[in-house]
């Protein structure tokens, strides 16, 4: 099983009362909220942690897009990307990842995601989610009743960018480019394609025909996901997919402390300012109309009809032993997170696990106590799920010796008096 | 209750419409929530007219339709002439409501020769930065359409009673669907750019409690179209054709009816 380091970058300054005084946490969440100077600290105390789990051993290190939105502070992953290729030497970097409607034209997308697995050395994972309602038409605009069917054409326009070494013309309905010629190129051809998704059919049937990674980003948890990735299982066999867990990944918030009262001590404050605030979303923007596919419609209707809420801030009154028990969170002693991902890993049949081991208003140093336990203590005793399976899905790097080393930056010289000997 | 017949027209779409009344021939162009609940405005209108009012592409039984339409005004528009000429309409008196004014307004300002006598109620296709209205496409999808209403409880009322719940929602979901795609991410379609193309006598209707449409677009849309008349309907919101049937056909014909050319024909 391979664990994947994963950071939202949320921003931890909402104030106590931001659920009653303020609509929404994304689109049109208040920017006065917002502080640049803080930001500076937020963001570099963020990138510190994704550097930090490098060395801890995680097998990637993962970011992702959002617009407008006061839970996640990435409007460009590609920026993380970017840092990330200079400051840390191994880990995949899972840049899970960018909504390819939302560029035109999306060649921009191919070229940005080239230079990172060029400066990388190969170790970029591309994600290409159809986004949410919430960044693609209320936060971007794009048109609701166009936005699959430009992602679509984009995913085949940045294939082809990234594969055919000639130049070519490309006439689609929504792009078109006369010359299409890609520079710079990827060294992994291509880069490994995981498909964030919430769960629609057409998705599913996308990765089977493509061979597709399917990750299923969710904030409710592994015993609600194990229905649903029972129904993506089921879908790859139907279709004539050859199992292999490695094709599917699932993001679950985990914590780890030395007990369970501890857990519940040090986390529980940071886990109700995620569950509540950060996925406080009008309602109103989560499904534009035509977002969401007439069959996507239907079913949903018909389970709100049976009493099943499709809220993403429905763990907001639950106590802490619930949010356990239905698996909102992995939490608790080594023991108890180890059974836990035991449970996960079986219950999902994933091999690829993202772990959101930052949440809500954590601040860095408890993060990185947890993040280490996890790495130190768990990944250990449950690396060894699913190792019969070869994982076609990571990337496949340079060999170590012949990447490039980024110059260590001289720390000696004081601010402004470096001097540069020829 | 209105009965559909189905029509060919040389696009290849197939046309769902209603037809009914005696003299001169009056389309309606339906407004965001189709042709749903529109059978009482229908017979008022039908006792002065031969009312053909058909479902847009993208709409009801033609919502398979909608990936056909580019979101500007021109597949709209040639659907609409197209659709005159099946019928044998050289000239046709026009009304429409909301999304549906836009639609008229396009036909009028892009083939005017076709239009006889035009009216617009709560026409959407125009931006005032200074009074931008509610956005209908960022409500709580539980009950979408609340908004389009001049009261709570009002959208139960026409859209769901008597139908099945789902259904019903669905359809209403599919309806907004189509409108976003013409709308998407705010109205502003161009035509303003076009309205002075418009020759036929204008009537443009605004609705007091219309949260969409607040009252300043009635004059914008007035000073656009050279003699056109502005009016204001009370005690309705975005679709009086719903709230208000026996006025708002009263309107409509009362001023279609008062124009010279009518008269004389």
């Amino acid at each position: 099983m391979k664990f994947h380091w994963f950071n939202l970058m949320p921003w931890p300054h909402l104030p106590d009362d931001f659920t009653t005084r303020y609509r929404s946490v994304w689109v049109d969440v208040d920017s006065r909220l917002f502080d640049a100077r803080k930001a500076n600290q937020v963001y570099n105390d963020y990138l510190d942690l994704l550097e930090f789990a490098e060395e801890l051993g995680y097998d990637g290190l993962g970011i992702n897009e959002h617009h407008q939105n006061a839970y996640g502070l990435m409007p460009s992953p590609q920026l993380m990307a970017a840092t990330l290729a200079r400051r840390t030497r191994d880990a995949s970097i899972l840049l899970l990842g960018q909504s390819l409607a939302l560029y035109d034209p999306p060649t921009r997308v191919a070229e940005e995601m080239a230079m990172i697995d060029c400066i990388s050395g190969g170790r970029l994972i591309s994600g290409f989610p159809v986004g949410s309602s919430m960044d693609d038409n209320y936060a971007c605009g794009v048109n609701p009743a166009t936005l699959r069917e430009k992602y679509l054409e984009a995913h085949d326009l940045v294939k082809r960018a990234w594969a055919d070494p000639d130049v070519f013309a490309w006439n689609g309905k929504h792009y078109k480019l006369r010359y299409v010629n890609l520079w710079p190129r990827p060294i992994q051809t291509p880069p490994p394609i995981w498909i964030p998704g919430g769960g629609s059919i057409e998705t599913w049937d996308f990765c089977a025909a493509h061979h597709y990674n399917y990750s299923y980003l969710s904030f409710q948890g592994y015993v609600r996901g194990a229905q649903l990735m029972e129904g993506f299982w089921r879908r790859m066999e139907t279709l004539g997919q050859e199992f292999n867990p490695y094709q599917a990944a699932f993001a679950q918030q985990i914590c780890v402390a030395e007990t369970d009262a501890e857990a519940q001590r040090l986390y529980e404050k940071h886990a109700r300012y995620f569950f509540s605030r950060c996925l406080h979303v009008h309602p109103g923007f989560a499904d534009a109309p035509g977002y969401p596919t007439e069959a996507t419609i239907r079913a949903g209707l018909t389970s709100q009809m049976a009493g099943q809420s499709s809220a993403l801030n429905q763990a907001t009154t639950l106590s802490w032993r619930e949010m356990i028990d239905l698996g909102f969170l992995v939490a608790g002693s080594v023991d108890s997170v180890c059974e836990q991902i035991e449970k996960l890993a079986l219950g999902l049949k994933c091999g690829h696990l993202v772990c959101l081991l930052h949440f809500g208003d954590m601040p860095n140093e408890l993060c990185r106590y947890s993040s280490e336990l996890f790495a130190r203590r768990v990944i250990p005793k449950t690396r060894p799920f699913w190792d019969e399976y070869t994982d076609h899905w990571s990337p496949q790097p340079m060999p170590r010796e012949t990447r490039a080393v980024p110059r260590a930056p001289s720390r000696g010289a004081p601010n402004g008096s470096a001097k540069t000997t020829p | 209750m209105m009965e559909f017949r189905q029509l060919i027209t040389i696009g290849g779409l197939t046309v769902h419409y209603a037809r009914a009344g005696q003299g001169q021939p009056l389309l309606f162009l339906h407004g965001m929530l189709g042709l749903v609940a529109f059978d009482s405005a229908f017979s008022f209108l039908a006792e002065k007219f031969d009312v053909i009012a058909p479902w847009a592409p993208g709409w009801g039984p033609a919502k398979d339709d909608l990936d056909r339409m580019d979101p500007g005004p021109l597949d709209l528009t040639l659907h609409h002439c197209d659709l005159l000429d099946a019928l044998q309409l050289k000239r046709t008196h026009l009304a429409g409501t909301s999304v549906g004014a836009w639609m008229a307004a396009e036909l009028a300002a892009i083939a005017p020769a076709r239009v006889e006598c035009l009216v617009l109620v709560n026409p959407l296709g125009l931006w005032l930065d200074d009074t931008p209205g509610e956005d209908p496409f960022a409500v709580h999808p539980g009950m979408p359409s609340e908004i389009l209403f001049s009261a709570p409880g009002l959208r139960k009322k026409y859209i769901l009673e008597g139908r099945d719940k789902v259904d019903a929602h669905v359809d209403e979901l599919l309806a907004l669907r189509a409108s976003a795609k013409f709308l998407w991410p705010i109205p502003d379609t161009g035509i303003s750019r076009r309205l002075h193309r418009i020759k036929a006598p204008t009537l443009v209707v605004t609705s007091a409690l219309d949260r969409i449409v607040p009252a300043p677009y009635g004059p914008t849309w007035q000073a656009g179209i050279v003699g056109s008349q502005y009016m204001e309907l009370v005690g309705t919101g975005h679709v009086p054709e719903m709230e208000r049937p026996a006025v708002f056909a009263t309107v409509v014909s009362q001023f279609i009816l008062a124009q010279p050319q009518t008269r004389a024909s």
